[in-house]
């Protein structure tokens, strides 16, 4: 196993763990790498090939480098009723990205997620995991302004 | 331990231990499943296996679900058959491939194109040749008229352009025809009247024959071959091969009988009392007229050729001729004129070139020779001044698209003018004349059963009387349908059916090039082989045949060109076979596929994710049994599919042990070289 | 009340209260007072978020809500102003019945001591002095069903599992919380994850678990911080050890995957495989987790069994309807004035529920959606019908986990039903031909009609389709999937049928069906409308381009004199 995986260890190497070695090798690489399912097979005991038919199954995994601020538009039922579309249009408009794209300069990615469990504050984002809601046009830019300055 | 409980109502025994579907099978009751494999661990997902608890109301999966005690469970109710229906049409709205492959979907005979093109390729043109008269029983003949319906769906067309396949027929019948004989069953002791010696009764007694059936063909004219006698002239069809053709069908020992006209000398009911059966193959041979005054001083086109062809290429200068009419009959004539010494020579057609329905190599061929055309022009009147003919004609503007779907001349008002001729002759269109007392369609064909041949009991009906004027292969095909049908009333066997599945990727005019699914190895990009012609100048003073024969070395290329778009698993398919027992229909349902998801990479085994069901038998077998779990199922949902890791294709370690490939229930995972 | 004296606060930090700027309230709370401030979970009012609580001496306390985190705000509190108090609703004081609930955003969820000086362990103590089969038997005198969908007797279940002999099995909390618009378990888990794990530690002790597993969604990283913490107490506070042995309690984190909440896919998941299911039988007790004997209950079902330990079965049978005994949380959210989590006993109508506890607007809602996408709409007709397991159900709707969404007079019924459509399609796992092909078939239908490009035909595929795809599936998924469309095509047939034949979309929601136009009439020229246009298809003098307007309605909202609507299709 390459040394930059030795991460991995403070996880009992049973086959059984992986997802939870996936979830691990996320955090710690933002994605899930080539290597990292090497890695990941290599130190469960499990077939590569069976390592990403598990990878690609979850939508928690990524197989591709986010951008520095993860925007996850939810799309639960109460902030599609809300508007979750117009907020994706508005998205699409400003940053010119579609769900499960990155923006060239590497800022922003764009994912949809089920629901975050905000449902009162419909409808609602997350950027990096922190959640805002009752959003309109103005306050997504608003919003949109502040991260892109950071 | 036995469990006792009801299949469709019969109290049954099974063993503890086993499945409804196995213990159906021990009851004689097979039921389809898609998703099994004795080896491994249940899959349980095509839900093709479906039977009913009667109590509950559930759907089980017979494959996984055990019986219980008193359990009434319902097999082959309308209820049950009808969700084993659905899942198989839904299978089959989400499979992207090709059974047959589209030349084959589009020849009427529906020929086995792409192995013939293979064995021809290969050098094998006996094997060719035995193919091609599996369903073709006269190659020389459709090896050289036949507007090849097959070329015309090609996918060779995307790119440039099609496969030269009918060329291959007539390269295996030139070089194999005398050779051959096919293996001949022995007679029955039915015997069967045809009536008509063209393509259509010689096709019938063809497979009567091969299905251990004599016939005799009554044919009103001397010689046997209906229109391909005396229609089509001689520079595309020579009669010495024709009569070459013919000889072979005397030489099987079916008899005929010349000079026999139904309803003058030969009667049906004596017909129907001397023979087990009576086959009505009497083609087209009413001409239409020009529907104009003086309509009466045109020679028909089918009387043109005919006296032509009986007079053995012999005949008057026909002078300044107009043929009238613009489909394949029409140029038939325009070139015999120009054959026979005619000066000037000029097609009359109501509509513009794009909507002739003469072959467009026809149309080229023609104006090649000189002939004039004269489009948006339709006859009003024929008259006789000073010797000469003189056509009125009108011009014509294109107006909304018809019933045909070709758009509807419209006369042009006071455009009227006249053309000056020695001849005129109408080639409009031909109709049966239909014997007393048989039943006729609105338009003036026999009517037929559904099976399209036939008419009464142990009375059938094949060819251009059915179809109306059509093509020779065409007829070919309803011989054989005749013949089949017959034969199965007659000696009481079911007919064996083709497998009406077949799901399509697409025409090729609907895909793009990057769509196009190449399993093969070694296509090639060459373009098309040319045709070779004889000199202009002979083709426009004497009959001879026109085009030469491709060579073997020609051939051997065009096979190369051949995308063989076939299913490798097309005899073996489950998916295929199960639907089409269920009924199914590949348009039940519509929605997206898989495009463009195969893999070629290996040299040995090719991966065609649009033809997989998603069962993962592969997975559990390489994973199970073969120990190497080297696929995997990937993604989720719809999009769900088998993949090998970081797919980069088979891997090194993999021993192509064939394992997946035997138990892959469709042609998703299958060896690369077609066997 | 001036003169009483505030000892401390309480801020309500569950993830609806962060979410509303709790977090930078606490801050400003802290820098402009010395005094205790307690971080505590949710109390179901999420719309009044972010909460604080300022307790009296004399016990009592007094709540500000929306509080903002600017001076102004803090100072209010500090000096028990009378700006932004928030009182409970009377109506819903009476309508509620707070059990499962009662600690939530009462006590710190991550003290320990805290939740046994509110009666905490209490039913485990109380578990601990009967047999197994005493306790399981008062889970069945209490008529409790799996609160997660299914509604099984959660007694017969545990029975089940006590039959299987040894010690070597496992109990699974399933935190999977999926259903797009449902949060009780995540509140439940973030305000008193310690309830949680007491219900789940009495069923280890009455079946015969040595193993208890939480499969909680990741995307509720403050639930599983809590439950960490409060796992971390009960080891420090041996109350895993019983009946002479020790139960080891752990969290596995699920990684996005909707079908994962049903049993097998569950498992395989937790075994690290793709979370597919498989054919029962055998069923989980039989050969679960690990190939052991393992039984399922979601989280507010262990989260009643605490109460039902501590008050008896017989008296918590008493709570409920006929078939559905005790409580039931719902998620409210939607189209409402009081978003927010409501507990109220089984039985109580969706009238109730819906209008009294939740404020919405009687000529304003047109239905609600219970069970999430695998549930079903009920129109606002039929608001009399009491809740339980049962009623909805004849409705062709379910109980589901307990969201309910109000769906407004101006939602399209048919955009919704493709809404939840979009949902299962795209969860399916993919294994039955059913629901892998059925749905997406399904779906594409839906989308054909919200585009304009439906016929009627396709309304009679659409149900065909629907009840093969319940029959013809191995797991909830696929046997639900079909649920949304099926009942909005029994209840709203009129609005497919006006979408098939005549291309409209009454709600106006259905952008193929829609322009943008403006009332110049009520336009005063502003300009706003043509600034806040982000594909320019306002002219200068105010004309809405079709051909460039994405229908994104944000000049809809800069308009300060409501000039701009959506209207049909070709109306100006």
């Amino acid at each position: 196993m390459k040394k930059e995986y030795e991460f991995l260890k403070t996880i009992p190497d049973d086959p059984g763990n992986l997802i939870k070695g996936l979830q691990l090798l996320q955090a710690t690489e933002g994605y899930i790498s080539e290597d990292g399912i090497r890695a990941a097979a290599e130190y469960f005991h499990r077939p590569e090939a069976d390592v990403e038919g598990v990878v690609s199954f979850y939508a928690q995994f990524k197989r591709v480098k986010p951008g520095r601020f993860q925007i996850s538009v939810c799309d639960g039922t109460a902030c599609h009723l809300k508007g979750a579309p117009l907020i994706h249009e508005w998205l699409n408009q400003e940053l010119g990205l579609k769900p499960g794209e990155t923006s060239a300069d590497g800022t922003f990615s764009l994912e949809t997620v089920a629901c975050l469990g905000c449902c009162s504050l419909a409808p609602v984002i997350s950027v990096n995991g922190k959640v805002h809601g009752k959003l309109d046009r103005k306050t997504m830019m608003k919003i949109l302004k502040e991260y892109a300055a950071k | 331990m036995s469990i006792e409980f009801f299949l469709d109502g019969k109290l049954v025994t099974a063993q503890a231990g086993q499945t409804i579907m196995q213990v159906a099978k021990a009851n004689g009751i097979e039921i389809p499943g898609l998703c099994g494999e004795k080896r491994i661990s249940k899959t349980t997902s095509c839900f093709v296996c479906v039977v009913k608890d009667k109590k509950t109301g559930k759907f089980l999966p017979s494959c996984s679900a055990m019986p219980a005690n008193g359990q009434e469970i319902e097999v082959t109710t309308e209820e049950v058959l009808e969700m084993r229906r659905t899942a198989l049409n839904l299978l089959l709205s989400e499979h992207n491939g090709d059974c047959e492959a589209p030349c084959t979907i589009a020849c009427p005979a529906h020929a086995a194109v792409e192995e013939y093109v293979r064995a021809a390729g290969n050098g094998n043109f006996a094997e060719a040749l035995k193919i091609i008269k599996e369903r073709i029983p006269m190659p020389i003949t459709v090896g050289r008229v036949c507007p090849r319906f097959c070329e015309k769906q090609c996918r060779r067309n995307i790119d440039g352009e099609p496969v030269a396949i009918n060329e291959f027929k007539r390269v295996a019948a030139d070089k194999c025809f005398d050779s051959y004989m096919e293996e001949l069953p022995e007679l029955t002791g039915k015997k069967v009247a045809i009536v008509g010696g063209g393509p259509a009764g010689l096709s019938a007694a063809y497979y009567l024959r091969l299905s251990g059936i004599s016939s005799v063909i009554f044919e009103q004219m001397p010689f046997a071959g209906g229109m391909t006698r005396y229609g089509i002239p001689e520079y595309r069809l020579p009669k010495a091969l024709l009569n070459k053709e013919i000889e072979h069908f005397v030489k099987m020992g079916i008899e005929f009988s010349y000079g026999k006209t139904l309803g003058k000398n030969l009667s049906l009911t004596e017909l129907q009392s001397n023979f087990d059966a009576v086959i009505i193959a009497i083609g087209c041979w009413q001409a239409s007229g020009m529907r104009c005054e003086g309509e009466e001083l045109a020679i028909s086109g089918i009387d043109f050729l005919r006296n032509v062809v009986e007079n053995n290429c012999v005949a008057p200068n026909p002078g300044k001729v107009l043929v009238v009419g613009g489909g394949n009959t029409a140029m038939d004539c325009l070139r015999t004129s120009v054959r026979l010494g005619s000066p000037d020579v000029t097609c009359i057609y109501r509509r513009s070139e794009a909507e002739m329905p003469a072959e467009k190599i026809e149309i080229h061929e023609a104006k090649e020779e000189g002939i004039h055309f004269q489009f948006l022009t339709a006859p009003v009147k024929l008259e006789k001044r000073n010797g000469k003919l003189i056509l009125t004609c009108q011009k014509m503007v294109l107006g909304e698209p018809d019933a045909s779907g070709r758009r509807k001349p419209v006369p042009e008002i006071g455009s009227d003018f006249e053309i000056e001729a020695d001849t005129v002759i109408a080639a409009i269109g031909q109709k049966t004349a239909a014997p007393e007392g048989l039943p006729v369609d609105r338009y003036g064909s026999l009517a037929t059963a559904d099976d399209g041949v036939t008419v009464a009991e142990r009375l059938y009906a094949a060819g251009d009387c059915v179809s109306g004027a059509a093509t020779v292969v065409e007829a070919l095909a309803g011989g054989r349908q005749a013949a089949l049908v017959a034969a199965s009333d007659l000696l009481g066997i079911p007919m064996e059916k083709e497998n009406p599945i077949n799901v399509s990727r697409g025409k090729w005019q609907d895909l793009s090039k990057d769509e196009l699914v190449v399993l093969r190895d070694n296509l090639s990009s060459a373009s098309r082989e040319k045709l070779t012609f004889i000199p202009t100048q002979e083709r426009k003073t004497t009959f001879n045949e026109v085009t030469c024969s491709m060579t073997p070395e020609q051939l051997s290329s065009e096979s190369k060109r051949c995308i063989e778009c076939s299913c490798s698993d097309k005899a073996e398919c489950k998916l295929r076979k199960f639907a089409g027992e269920a009924g199914c229909k590949t348009d039940a349902y519509s929605g997206v596929r898989l495009t463009a998801s195969y893999d070629v990479r290996h040299p040995a085994i090719i991966q065609d994710r649009g033809k997989c069901i998603k069962c993962g038998i592969c997975v559990k077998i390489c994973k199970e049994v073969v120990n190497k779990s080297l696929l995997s199922l990937q993604k989720r949902g719809f999009a769900s599919c088998i993949g090998t890791a970081f797919d980069q294709g088979f891997p090194a370690d993999c021993k192509e042990c064939g394992e997946c490939i035997n138990a892959c229930p469709t042609g998703a995972l299958d060896w690369r070289k077609k066997r | 009340m001036s003169n009483a004296q505030i000892i401390g606060f309480k801020i309500g930090l569950a993830s609806c209260g962060i979410a509303a700027g709790g977090e930078a309230v606490l801050s400003a709370l802290k820098n402009a007072t010395s005094l205790p401030i307690t971080e505590v979970g949710c109390i179901g009012h999420c719309y009044a978020e972010p909460l604080v609580e300022a307790c009296l001496a004399d016990g009592s306390s007094v709540m500000y809500c929306n509080v903002k985190p600017d001076e102004k705000s803090i100072q209010n509190i500090l000096a028990l102003g009378e700006n932004s108090r928030f009182i409970i609703p009377e109506v819903r004081k009476k309508k509620e019945l707070l059990k499962v609930l009662a600690l939530a955003g009462h006590i710190i969820p991550t003290d320990i001591d805290d939740y046994i000086a509110n009666g905490g362990y209490e039913g485990l103590k109380k578990a601990l002095s009967l047999s197994p089969e005493e306790v399981i038997n008062e889970i069945k005198l209490s008529g409790l069903r799996g609160r997660g969908g299914g509604g099984f007797p959660t007694g017969t279940k545990w029975s089940f599992l006590a039959a299987k002999p040894g010690f070597d099995k496992t109990v699974i909390c399933n935190a999977d919380e999926g259903d797009p618009g449902a949060f009780m378990d995540r509140s439940l888990m973030e305000s008193v994850p310690h309830q949680v794990l007491e219900g789940m530690l009495i069923a280890a002790y009455a079946t015969g678990a040595s193993r208890l597993v939480i499969y909680c969604r990741a995307e509720y990283p403050l639930a599983i911080k809590h439950l960490k913490i409060a796992i971390e107490q009960i080891y420090a506070a041996k109350l895993n050890i019983f009946d002479n042995r020790s139960v080891e309690i752990s969290i596995k984190e699920g990684a996005g995957a909707f079908v994962c909440g049903e049993e097998t896919a569950l498992i395989a998941s937790l075994e690290g495989q793709r979370g597919m299911p498989r054919f029962r039988p055998p069923f989980p007790t039989d050969r679960g987790y690990q190939g052991k004997p393992t039984m399922i209950n979601n989280v507010e079902t262990f989260g009643n069994v605490p109460v039902i330990l501590r008050e008896g079965g017989n008296v918590f049978a008493q709570t409920g309807s006929e078939g559905s005994k005790g409580t039931k949380l719902f998620a409210l959210a939607g189209d409402l004035k009081y978003p927010g989590l409501v507990e109220v006993p089984m039985g109580t109508t969706l009238n109730e529920i819906v209008f009294e506890i939740g404020g919405a607007d009687r000529e304003q809602v047109k239905a609600v959606q219970t069970g999430g996408p695998s549930g079903g709409c009920i129109p606002v007709e039929l608001f009399d019908t009491p809740v339980d397991y049962d009623s909805l159900r004849s409705l062709g709707a379910i109980m589901g986990s307990g969201g309910l969404i109000v769906i407004g007079r101006d939602r399209c019924m048919v955009e919704t039903a493709r809404y939840f459509l979009d949902f299962t399609h795209r969860e399916s796992c993919g294994k039955c031909t059913f629901c892998r092909v059925g749905t997406t078939r399904m779906y594409e239908i839906l989308e054909r009609i919200v585009a304009g490009k439906g016929c009627e035909a396709d309304l009679d595929t659409l149900e065909d389709l629907g009840k093969k795809i319940k029959a013809g599936s191995l797991c909830g998924l696929g046997q639900t999937a079909p649920n949304p469309v099926l009942a909005t095509l029994r209840f709203y047939r009129n609005e497919y049928l006006e979408h098939v034949n005549e291309h409209k979309c009454d709600a106006m929601q259905c952008n193929a069906m829609v322009d943008v136009a403006l009332d110049q009439s009520k336009c005063v020229k502003c300009k706003l409308c043509l600034k806040s246009c982000p594909v320019n298809a306002i002219s200068d003098d105010f004309v809405i381009d079709p051909a460039l307007c994405t229908r994104c309605n944000s000049c809809l909202d800069s308009c300060p004199k409501h000039a701009i609507s959506r209207v049909a299709k070709g109306d100006k």
